[in-house]
């Protein structure tokens, strides 16, 4: 074979396959791993109203394993109005999920669609297990304890509003726009033994001009220890002085590796240790109970934990090494000791992880490794459970606007009727709050809205969080980023977006 | 007001809430009912820019809230790792042009809707095309392209004719992030007037790809920048051609192991050489959504209207800020004000190019340059640019005195910029 044939073969075997081709935009954002977790949730949403496809197709898309449309209604002439997935006049009078379910699946191949044109009443009394078979599921006012995890969506005009309740969310695969630590001030035996050893005075000019900054860092804080019974530089006075001396390092004006050294020269004097965010998850009580049926999170958390007690108490290193100045060779030999350290730390912490039996290994160890990787969950939000009426009272004070949109919007569902006054929704959402506290201010301007068009799905507002629950629901299924953890509230009028 | 026959009984039931009553921050000049239904439905005309991610939702949200004169530009065909979230385009669609198939798309979807598709540039339209328009809605990914719609309808604008000011609603996205905003040209600040708050797209020093790399992108870079043009000579690169991509890729991945460097892949080859950024549909859905309720609400005045910005972070929760951008006295296109720029008087003309090459509130690319008498460098014809040569290595101190107006042009923008040089 000659060498272009075999490089030929190379290039055709790199080329991704079709299916990577169409997944391209977004397997660079949550990876093959994300995209598995998306492709075996089960989704349900109950309804097939205009915010209800536009929540799926922005989950149809990106390749969701199944969605299931429950909806008994037929297709009314304002629906086919208002919904792209259905076909204008030539749609009303069928059967709401089937269309939808129909025009939607016809986005990707891979996706399955099912309708079920049962009542949700029908459904609740008949089959109370129905349920269990879904990631995820999708309503528009309607809440109940028994499902894992809900979206529950309200809108009425340009205000609308949203919340998840779910049980508990953890982040193994995070994706911190932190750097993580280069851990200078707490070098690894053979990142302070390399560093120690250069010869940096009779060093050739070229090599000197191209030693990484991390390397010019370790060293010249070894030596300032070695001169300040093991200190680091610690008053403003020192960190001058340290700055000074790793200037007068250079043999050139113009070596902009010590530059970049001293810019980065905080990294010595600022302790790697465990995030805040990531200790106050070692006090979590699952820790202490931990048993070989809790969770894989808790097994990678406790070992996170075990790793941390030893010195240097901190996170597993990190195998990453950011651009520097540097030459090839030198970057690449640092690059090595990070990656053979980082794999010591990995080994350090992989044993120690129980996780539980039934986990295939293959699955525990690449589990491992990528908590190792991104320095495990950063994330234990939960849904908080609800004394409401304090937090809506606490809320009011707090974001005024955004709380007074959410009152509005509560006391319309609370009345439950299809022409609601001011004057009603005023005194609905008086009783929401705790007696003596007073609606906020802003809420005449909200309340307007809402009598003004009580009933009112327009394309736009059912678009508009028809992107924002599809991101949370990504967020819930791929287990990668961090989703709200209240009410988010909605106000198409002056465009914003706020948290009660 | 005359009910088009597609209009069935009922079809704007819910729109129709927000039309026939005013909300408590509706303008008082909002003429509720027939009148501004007649508007939206019969009379106005709108424009959009793109039909790709953003393209796709903004046509779908116009269509169903009453646009029915709508117009759409886009340069591209449809290539399959667009499926993922441009949703008026199937399988069989790919290599068709997108305005094109989503003008198509949409007119069957949305009995009644008049979708007219240009398969081709913005800048192949001249000023009585856009003057037609009552609005234009920017789905773009391209910064130039951008510059080039911002100040055209900033330059259209005739104080003397009310309606040669078209309001222009941009929208943008990155991964889980996106922003949407209103600009009233020379009212409002414009695009230009906000060319710093763009990240700064990542450049690899020419030395360090040639000489130390240590990245998989500097790699990538050899290959695509050096490597190409030596090996394939005036061959162009098409960046969409899996075999291009594949000897990109194929010549990096054998320099990464020549200097021991990890990561160069197929899919890292074609990220770089592309600057691809990460899409997804429901942040598309989020943008378009705001982009077309603002068009709604400019349309009817139903409701007050986004003043004049609105960023959206979804990562972490969901984080908004809504705020007003402010005019740039001094912004090239719509300021009307020099630009002050203090240099020291040892650089030369050729390093003052680099500079406005560079320049985060400027970034013009192949600037020419002349004062009000004469002409520093310019970029074409080749016979100028020959004689206007020898001026690169001057100083500018010796063409330019302390105070003096240095006009910039570039072929790629409608518009140019004026400098007070003034030396340290």
């Amino acid at each position: 074979m000659s060498t272009s044939e075999a490089i030929d073969i190379t290039t055709a075997l790199a080329q991704p396959d079709s299916k990577t081709r169409r997944y391209d935009r977004q397997l660079r954002l949550w990876a093959a791993s994300g995209q598995s977790a998306l492709e075996n949730s089960r989704l349900l949403v109950i309804s097939g109203s205009a915010t209800s496809t536009s929540v799926l197709k922005n989950l149809v898309l990106p390749g969701i394993g199944h969605f299931t449309i429950l909806d008994p209604a037929t297709v009314s002439p304002r629906d086919a109005g208002n919904n792209f997935f259905l076909e204008g006049e030539s749609s009303i009078g069928k059967s709401r999920a089937q269309e939808a379910v129909r025009l939607l699946a016809e986005l990707n191949d891979g996706v399955e669609g099912r309708a079920d044109t049962s009542s949700l009443q029908h459904i609740l009394d008949t089959d109370p297990a129905y349920f269990a078979s879904y990631t995820l599921a999708l309503d528009l006012l309607w809440a109940d304890e028994t499902l894992p995890t809900l979206v529950v969506v309200n809108s009425a005009g340009f205000l609308g509003e949203f919340f998840i309740q779910f049980h508990e969310h953890t982040i193994i695969d995070s994706h911190s726009e932190t750097a993580p630590s280069l851990r200078i001030d707490k070098a690894f035996p053979a990142l302070l033994d390399y560093a120690t050893s250069l010869d940096f005075a009779s060093m050739d000019p070229t090599d000197h001009t191209h030693v990484p900054y991390v390397v010019i860092l370790v060293r010249a804080l070894a030596d300032w220890k070695a001169a300040h019974d093991g200190a680091p530089p610690h008053t403003p006075a020192d960190k001058k002085l340290f700055k000074e001396r790793v200037q007068a390092m250079k043999i050139k004006f113009d070596e902009e590796n010590f530059d970049e050294a001293e810019a980065q020269a905080y990294r010595c004097w600022t302790e790697t240790r465990v995030p805040p965010d990531i200790a106050a998850l070692f006090d979590d009580p699952q820790l202490r109970a931990l048993s070989p049926a809790s969770p894989p999170f808790f097994h990678l958390l406790d070992a996170l934990r075990q790793f941390t007690l030893a010195p240097p108490h901190t996170l597993p290193l990190s195998s990453t090494l950011p651009d520097m100045k540097a030459n090839t060779t030198s970057y690449i030999h640092l690059q090595k000791l990070y990656k053979a350290r980082a794999e010591e730390d990995k080994a350090a912490f992989g044993p120690s992880s129980r996780c539980p039996s039934t986990t295939p290994s293959s699955t525990r160890s690449s589990r491992t490794r990528t908590g190792s990787r991104s320095c495990a969950g950063r994330n234990g939000a939960r849904s908080t459970p609800t004394p409401r009426r304090w937090v809506r009272a606490a809320a009011a004070a707090s974001s005024p606007k955004a709380t007074a949109t959410h009152l509005a919007l509560s006391a319309l569902a609370a009345l439950a009727t299809p022409h609601p006054t001011v004057a009603a929704l005023t005194a609905a959402a008086q009783a929401l709050l705790p007696p003596g506290v007073a609606l906020p201010d802003e809420f005449a301007d909200a309340v307007g809205e809402i009598a003004r068009a009580p009933t009112a799905d327009l394309p736009n507002t059912a678009a508009f969080l028809g992107g924002l629950v599809a991101q949370e629901a990504i967020k819930m299924i791929t287990k990668q980023y961090v989703p709200i953890d209240s009410y988010c509230v909605v106000d198409l009028v002056e465009t914003w977006t706020g948290i009660v | 007001m005359a009910e088009s026959t597609t209009d069935w009984q009922d079809r704007y039931y819910d729109i129709d809430q927000v039309l026939n009553t005013p909300g408590p921050r509706t303008d008082p000049a909002f003429l509720a009912g027939d009148g501004v239904k007649d508007f939206l439905r019969n009379q106005a005309k709108i424009l959009v820019i793109g039909a790709g991610g953003l393209g796709c939702e903004i046509l779908a949200n116009l269509a169903l809230t009453g646009f029915k004169d709508i117009h759409v530009i886009d340069m591209d065909t449809i290539d399959i790792s667009n499926l993922n979230r441009q949703f008026l385009f199937r399988q069989k669609d790919v290599g068709q042009p997108k305005a094109t198939v989503a003008a198509e798309f949409i007119m069957k979807r949305v009995p009644g809707v008049k979708v007219t598709p240009y398969f081709g540039k913005i800048q192949d339209k001249d000023d009585d095309y856009y003057l037609q328009f009552n609005l234009v809605i920017c789905g773009l990914d391209s910064v130039e392209a951008r510059r080039w719609m911002s100040a055209t309808l900033v330059n259209l604008v005739d104080p003397e004719n009310p309606e040669s000011l078209k309001p222009l609603i941009d929208g943008g996205t990155e991964g889980f992030k996106g922003q949407a905003r209103v600009i009233l040209p020379t009212i409002t600040s414009c695009y230009e007037c906000s060319l710093d708050m763009l990240n700064k797209p990542t450049a690899f020093p020419i030395c360090t790809i040639a000489n130390t790399p240590r990245l998989p992108e500097h790699c990538i870079e050899w290959a695509s920048v050096l490597e190409w043009p030596r090996v394939q000579g005036d061959k162009k690169m098409d960046t969409d051609d899996p075999e291009h991509i594949g000897w990109l890729y194929t010549v990096a991945a054998a320099r990464a192991k020549e200097f021991k460097i990890e990561g160069v892949t197929w899919s890292l080859t074609q990220g770089v050489v592309k600057n691809i950024i990460p899409a997804i549909a429901s942040t598309n859905a989020i943008i378009a959504a705001s982009c077309c309720n603002e068009a709604f609400k400019i349309a009817t005045s139903s409701a007050a209207y986004l003043n004049n910005y609105f960023m959206l972070i979804g990562t972490e929760g969901v984080y908004s800020y809504t705020f007003e951008h402010e005019k740039r006295d001094d912004c090239p296109v719509c300021g009307g004000e020099a630009l002050d720029l203090p240099i020291s008087s040892e650089l030369t003309v050729e390093q003052l190019i680099e500079l406005l090459v560079e320049k985060q509130d400027v970034q013009i690319k192949k600037p020419s340059l002349s004062t009000p008498t004469s002409q520093i460098y310019l970029q074409a014809p080749p016979q100028l640019e020959e004689a206007t040569r020898p001026n690169l290595a001057k100083k500018v101190i010796e063409l330019v005195p302390e105070g003096g107006e240095v006009t910039v042009t570039s072929s790629s923008l409608p518009f140019s910029l004026s400098l007070r040089i003034s030396y340290k």
